[in-house]
Formats: C-alpha cells, sequence, structure tokens
C-alpha cells in the first residue's frame, strides 16, 4: 500500500497525539511537554478561576502553565489516567482527540476541597502539530460542573 | 465520506443556525444520525439536537454562534471551534432567565456519513455557562 502526502501527514499527527496521552496515562509531565515546541500554546478553556478583581484562566504555554497544571493535577489525582476513544486529524496537521479522563481525588485541587471522590469525563483536546512533528498547540474542552458533581463539589464558584 | 464531502455540510450547518435556520440545519442532518452533547445531558438521536438547538436559540433570542476555527479531518469529522454569546431571554437547561449576557466556548464534531452529517458531538463547560447565568449550586440550578 502506498501512502499519499495527505495520509502520511494525518497519520503522523495521530501518532503524535497518541504518544503525548500515552505519556499523560504514566504521568509523566517531561515527557508530555518533550513532545510539544518549546513555544507550544496551552489553553484549557473550562479552567477559570473568578477572584473579586480578576479571573485567572489556564491560557498561555505548554511550557509554563501547561506543565504546572498538569504537575498540579496529577498531585491532587495520584492515580489519574485516560482513555483514547478517538483520534483524527488532517493533512495540515490539525488532531481532534476525544479522551476519558479519570482519577479519584487525593489533595484539593483549585477550590474542590479532596473528599477521596472518583470522576470519569470526557475531554475534547484540539491540537496541531509542527513540521517537526512536535505538537504546537493544545486546547482542550471539558464540563467541569460533571467533574464538580462526581467530586462532590457543588457550588458553582 | 471524505474530508472535501463533509467540510461544506460543517459550514453550512453553522451558518443556518446563525440565521436561526433549524429547518435547513437539520435537512443536512441524517435521519440516524447519532447525538452526544453531555453538558446538556442529551445521548440520542436527530430529534433530540433539533430541540436542543430550537430551545437554545428560543431562550438566546440574539445568539450567534462565532467560528473560531474549523477542520475537516481525513475520515470526514468537521470539527468547529465556536464561541456561543447571546442574552437569555427564557427559561434554559433548567436555569430561570435573569436576562444575563452569555458567552461559552464550545466545540462540535460533524461526522459524515452517506452524504450527510451522521453524527453530532458537542462539548462544552456548563460550569461557565452557569457562572454566566448567575446560578450559584449546581443541586439548585433553578433557584436564584
Amino acid at each position: 500500500m502506498t501512502l499519499t502526502s495527505n495520509e502520511i501527514g494525518s497519520r503522523h499527527a495521530v501518532t503524535a497525539a497518541a504518544a503525548f496521552f500515552d505519556a499523560y496515562r504514566d504521568r509523566d509531565v517531561e515527557t508530555m511537554v518533550g513532545l510539544c515546541s518549546d513555544t507550544a500554546v496551552f489553553e484549557y478553556i473550562p479552567f477559570e478561576m473568578w477572584g473579586r478583581q480578576r479571573v485567572m484562566r489556564g491560557a498561555g504555554k505548554v511550557a509554563t502553565i501547561g506543565k504546572a497544571l498538569w504537575s498540579g493535577f496529577i498531585a491532587a489525582f495520584p492515580d489519574l489516567t485516560n482513555t483514547v476513544q478517538r483520534i483524527t486529524a488532517d493533512d495540515a496537521g490539525n488532531i481532534a482527540a476525544q479522551v476519558v479522563l479519570a482519577g479519584t481525588q487525593a489533595a484539593p485541587w483549585g477550590t474542590i476541597a479532596n473528599q477521596g471522590q472518583r470522576f470519569s469525563e470526557p475531554h475534547l483536546f484540539v491540537m496541531h502539530t509542527d513540521d517537526a512533528g512536535l505538537l504546537d498547540s493544545i486546547t482542550a474542552y471539558w464540563d467541569c460542573a460533571g467533574v464538580s458533581r462526581q467530586l462532590g463539589h457543588l457550588e458553582v464558584d | 465520506m471524505t474530508a472535501s464531502e463533509t467540510g461544506p455540510a460543517g459550514e453550512a450547518f453553522w451558518s443556518h443556525i446563525n440565521d436561526r435556520d433549524v429547518d435547513s440545519a437539520f435537512a443536512l442532518v441524517g435521519e440516524d444520525a447519532k447525538v452526544t452533547i453531555t453538558p446538556a445531558g442529551i445521548l440520542g438521536s436527530k430529534p433530540d439536537a433539533r430541540k436542543f438547538f430550537e430551545q437554545t436559540i428560543a431562550a438566546f433570542p440574539d445568539i450567534r454562534f462565532t467560528v473560531v476555527k474549523s477542520f475537516t479531518t481525513d475520515d470526514g469529522v468537521t470539527v468547529t471551534e465556536v464561541s456561543m454569546e447571546g442574552t437569555q431571554s427564557a427559561e434554559y437547561l433548567g436555569v430561570i432567565n435573569q436576562e444575563k449576557h452569555c458567552d461559552v466556548d464550545q466545540v462540535w464534531l460533524l461526522e459524515g456519513q452517506a452524504g450527510r452529517i451522521g453524527a453530532i458531538t458537542g462539548y462544552w463547560c456548563q460550569n461557565q455557562l452557569y457562572r454566566r447565568l448567575a446560578v450559584k449550586r449546581l443541586d439548585q440550578v433553578a433557584i436564584v
């Protein structure tokens, strides 16, 4: 079988995303970051913490905000795992990954106190790979209300 | 279905929704379409998705879905990141109307099948929607 250049491009993108979620399943943040370019853009859309004068959002770079959030999330959910349902891509390096993240809370996470509860929530990651096969953009969507309910946190902060 | 076949249908779907033309949008959707809109608690079929968009448009008469990014994958899934923005004017998903303006980022997957949209999947954060509509607790959505 001969692959077209388009198929090769999309396969490389799928492979890069799969490697990322393998590392995430291993809770190996260094490898996760290593699969991203140095200036990779990071945005966790639902992540926002409302203070009195400002809103802190989960947006910035993988090397700064992303790495810190992943490390903190894994610390709060030491058995954090993921199940990849589907990864699909185009020949321009755009990727959509449907992934279920699950874990048992062992420490406070943001405003959510630890009640030792477990969550399992579908996520959609929109990603992009550069010409070197590194992820240069990661955006994630999920329903925080679903996660909060499962963890016993019912306030809409 | 290839990417080139699905892409225009995905674009047309959002164009019709922005025109509040649910009939035309759902003319693009197959009768056996599988629908998963987890934040709204919907796991069903075409009529469920149609009802969801009808209720959304009715609750937010000035609603606008602004496409932030869209691409169609090699296996025919159109991925569209949108910003949903509008002003509440009726009860919505159990939330009473307080005439709040809201903007919520969403992503939708429209999957091609036999020349039509064969699956619709939507993701967003319902907590963000509740926050903007002034809901205080997840177990008391209808209480101000």
